[in-house]
Parts: structure tokens; C-alpha cells; sequence
């Protein structure tokens, strides 16, 4: 079996546990409740591949532009150059929604059809290596049936799977649950997943990352500790396993 | 506490860490600061070595203002598990506060980034006060684990810790068995 290109995700420990890095090409479920640092996760990835080059797109859904960059100025990855370079590009969906003149808030299956090939789009004229829709749940709500959200999410796989880029979707849980994503259809879209969650120890939460699934490499299954530190960014550390009294949260 | 005693259990534990790779020191309650003066008093004089000290027992101000000699020093990191936990801690310089002791991977993390920038070759070490702290805030197994874990990344460093447990706990003995070296220091003599 040939080795397949790989894609690092700007975590070390991540991109040592994942045997290299995210197969190029890959759709990646990054899934976690709120707080449990997957946009940060996302803007990582996106920043350490620009500096290697690798223009990148961020999608977002769920917070305003002004408000993400203000959070992302504190950390080290950060770079605002490569924001103004457009070597990292953050649009927001909801003004590309509005341009288009759709409801903001709950969107037909053409409408969901037209914004994912202007989605397409963009990346094809940005030449994107790297892309990051945040969030995939987000998106879906504003889809009106099961059914619908269905169609979208197995449309959206086709589309980024004929894209040349490795892209990250995130996907919102509710807290102390161990699914990868609301619909439950999202996973089977993803060549991987990476699930973010909690650990509580004596009252105080442990943010973890595990690694449940990466077609294409040979990956280890550990729940590793995650730190956000604002100077590093996100750091991996492997999680003391000795329970005690200690209560797991999302599994 | 007179020097000389001072003196002492800084030359025991010198020995012992000298060729060991890790040294777990049994003080009793009220010769813990004398401990801490014998220990600061090798940081400071050893200069061309590079020590992080993660204490649990007292707040990075405590020592701030008990033991003015370390506060600065070019060669000492501090990394405080207690003061924010505590609601305490004006950010200062030279040490990197944890929010709680419970969060022990985050502690191995800073210990280990404490020496990134310090070349191999340089004599590395890494002081925890103490053992018996941390088993306020965690159970016995975890804190066997995270020491054990420690050990094993620090050995594969070069990294030398000293471990200090405050009193005789049946638990903590367990703990402290971990390590390469036990100096037991009493109230009259060193053992």
C-alpha cells in the first residue's frame, strides 16, 4: 500500500499520533460540545498551513467576523498578515446568504444547492488547500426536515470530495454525550473524526481529544489531554487514566 | 536554623541527586522551610544549572516574600498549582500559574516547555513540593501515575526530580517509593 500524502495538522503531538498527519483530500468531523476548542482547533490548522503556503478558508456560521479574529489575536499562531496576504481567508456564510438573497434562517434544498456551490466555488477561485466549515450543525439547522439535511450533508461530501483540499467540519454535541455530531449522519461523510470533550476531575474540567477515526493512517485510539494556551496554541499531553473518583463526561 | 544543618542537607541531597535520577526527600511539617532554604540556596549557587520548581504547598508569593534570594533568577522557573485555584496570583514574571492542582497534565506540559529552550547539555532539574500537597487535591493514583509518567519523560530528558513529601502518610510513602533515591530527613538528624 503506497503511503498517502499527509497533511500536518500544526499540533505536533497531534500530527505524531495521527502517523504524519491527515491524509490529503480528507474530511475531518471535529466534534465537541461548546468550549471544548474546535474552532481554535480549526484556526490552528488553518494558520500553520499558511505559513507552509497552503492557502486556507474558514467558513463560518455561527459567530460574526469581528468577534472571531478579536479571539484570535491573543494567540501565537495568530498572524494577521497572512489574513490581509489572503493567505487565510474568513468569510462569513450568513452575508453570503443574504447577497444571495436567502432567508437567513431556514433555507430550501435549492437554496442549501446554491450555497454550496458558491462554497465551491470560492475554493476553486482561492485555490484553497485547506478548508474549515464551522459549524456543519449550524448549517443544518437551518435546514427544515430530516430529510433535507440528509440530501444536504451527502451532497456536501460529494462536493468536498471532487475539492482539492483537506477540510475540517466542525460539528456541535450536547454536553456529557458521546455522539459525533446532531443529525448523525455527519460521520459518514468524514474520512475522520476527532472527538473533543471533557473530563471532570474533582469539579474541575479536563479538556481531552481522541482520535476515533482516520481512514488512510495508522492511528492511535488514547484520550490525550488538550491545553490551550495562548502563547501555544493547542498542545497534546497523554491523560492520566487512574479514575479515582473522578467523573468522565463525554465519555 | 543553623547553617551548618542547612549545609548538611544540601550536600546529602547534592549527593543523592548527583547520582541518582530522582530523589524523594521525607521532611517532617517543621523543618519544611528549612528544606526549602538548603534548596533555593543550591539554585542560586548553581547557576549553570536550570531548575523548575512546581510548588503545591505555597503560593508563588509566599515564596516571593520568605525566600527573596530565588525571586528573578535567571536559572529558576516556578510553576504555582495553588494561588489561582485559590482565587489568588497577580500574574508575575518568572511563574506560570495552573489553574488547579487537579490539572496535572497541564502541570507535566509546563514542566517539560519550561526546558525547551535550555541546551542538553545544561544539568536540568525539576523540584516538586510537595507530594503530600498534591494529595489534598487528587487521589493517591493519579498522582502515582502522573509521577511515574514524569519520571519516565524527564529520565528520556536527562532531567533530575526532587520530590519533597511532607510527613510520614502511609499513601504518600507509596508515592514516594517511586524514586531512585529516599532521603529521610528527621527532626535532630539527617538518616
Amino acid at each position: 500500500m503506497t503511503k498517502p500524502e499527509l497533511c500536518s495538522t500544526g499540533i505536533e503531538e497531534l500530527d505524531f499520533h495521527l502517523a504524519g498527519g491527515i491524509p490529503l483530500g480528507s474530511t475531518v468531523l471535529v466534534t465537541g460540545c461548546s468550549g471544548s476548542g474546535k474552532t481554535t482547533l480549526c484556526m490552528q490548522y488553518l494558520f500553520s498551513g499558511a505559513r507552509k503556503g497552503e492557502r486556507g478558508v474558514f467558513f463560518t456560521i455561527t459567530e460574526p467576523l469581528f468577534k472571531l479574529t478579536k479571539n484570535l489575536e491573543g494567540f501565537g499562531f495568530y498572524d494577521k498578515k497572512l489574513i490581509e496576504s489572503g493567505m487565510v481567508n474568513i468569510i462569513d456564510l450568513r452575508i453570503i446568504s443574504e447577497r444571495l438573497g436567502l432567508d437567513a434562517e431556514k433555507y430550501t434544498v435549492e437554496d442549501a444547492g446554491a450555497l454550496l456551490d458558491i462554497l465551491k466555488d470560492i475554493a476553486d477561485e482561492l485555490n484553497v488547500k485547506r478548508l474549515v466549515m464551522d459549524s456543519i450543525t449550524a448549517l443544518c439547522y437551518r435546514l427544515q426536515t430530516r430529510e433535507m439535511i440528509r440530501d444536504f450533508i451527502f451532497k456536501l461530501g460529494t462536493s468536498l470530495a471532487v475539492m482539492n483540499c483537506t477540510t475540517l467540519l466542525t460539528s456541535e454535541v450536547p454536553p456529557q454525550t458521546y455522539k459525533f455530531s446532531q443529525y448523525e449522519i455527519e460521520e459518514f461523510i468524514s474520512d475522520g473524526i476527532f472527538f473533543l470533550g471533557d473530563v471532570d476531575r474533582r469539579g474541575d474540567l479536563i479538556r481531552t481529544l481522541q482520535i476515533v477515526k482516520m481512514r488512510g493512517t495508522s492511528h492511535t485510539r488514547s484520550k490525550f489531554a488538550m491545553s490551550i494556551a495562548t502563547d501555544r496554541g493547542i498542545e497534546l499531553v497523554p491523560l492520566l487514566k487512574s479514575t479515582g473518583i473522578e467523573t468522565i463526561l463525554s465519555r | 536554623m543553623p547553617d551548618a544543618i542547612v549545609d548538611g542537607i544540601k550536600e546529602r541531597i547534592g549527593v543523592a541527586i548527583k547520582v541518582n535520577q530522582s530523589v524523594g526527600i521525607q521532611v517532617p511539617e517543621n523543618r519544611h522551610n528549612d528544606l526549602l532554604e538548603a534548596i533555593f540556596n543550591s539554585m542560586c549557587s548553581n547557576t549553570s544549572s536550570f531548575w523548575t520548581f512546581v510548588t503545591i504547598n505555597n503560593t508563588y508569593d509566599y515564596l516571593n516574600k520568605n525566600f527573596k534570594e530565588v525571586v528573578n533568577q535567571p536559572n529558576i522557573t516556578f510553576i504555582d498549582c495553588v494561588s489561582r485555584a485559590a482565587g489568588i496570583g497577580r500574574p508575575q514574571g518568572d511563574c506560570i500559574y495552573i489553574e488547579s492542582p487537579t490539572m496535572l497534565e497541564k502541570v507535566q506540559l509546563e514542566i517539560m516547555h519550561s526546558f525547551t529552550k535550555i541546551k542538553d547539555d545544561t544539568e536540568r532539574f525539576v523540584v516538586i513540593d510537595s507530594l503530600s500537597s498534591l494529595m489534598i487535591y487528587n487521589e493517591p493514583e493519579i498522582i502515582r501515575e502522573f509521577v511515574s509518567l514524569l519520571m519516565n519523560r524527564t529520565r528520556a530528558e536527562n532531567i533530575h526530580i526532587i520530590s519533597i513529601l511532607v510527613e510520614e502518610e502511609l499513601d504518600a510513602n507509596k508515592l514516594i517509593q517511586l524514586n531512585d533515591k529516599i532521603v529521610v530527613l528527621r527532626d535532630s538528624f539527617i538518616e
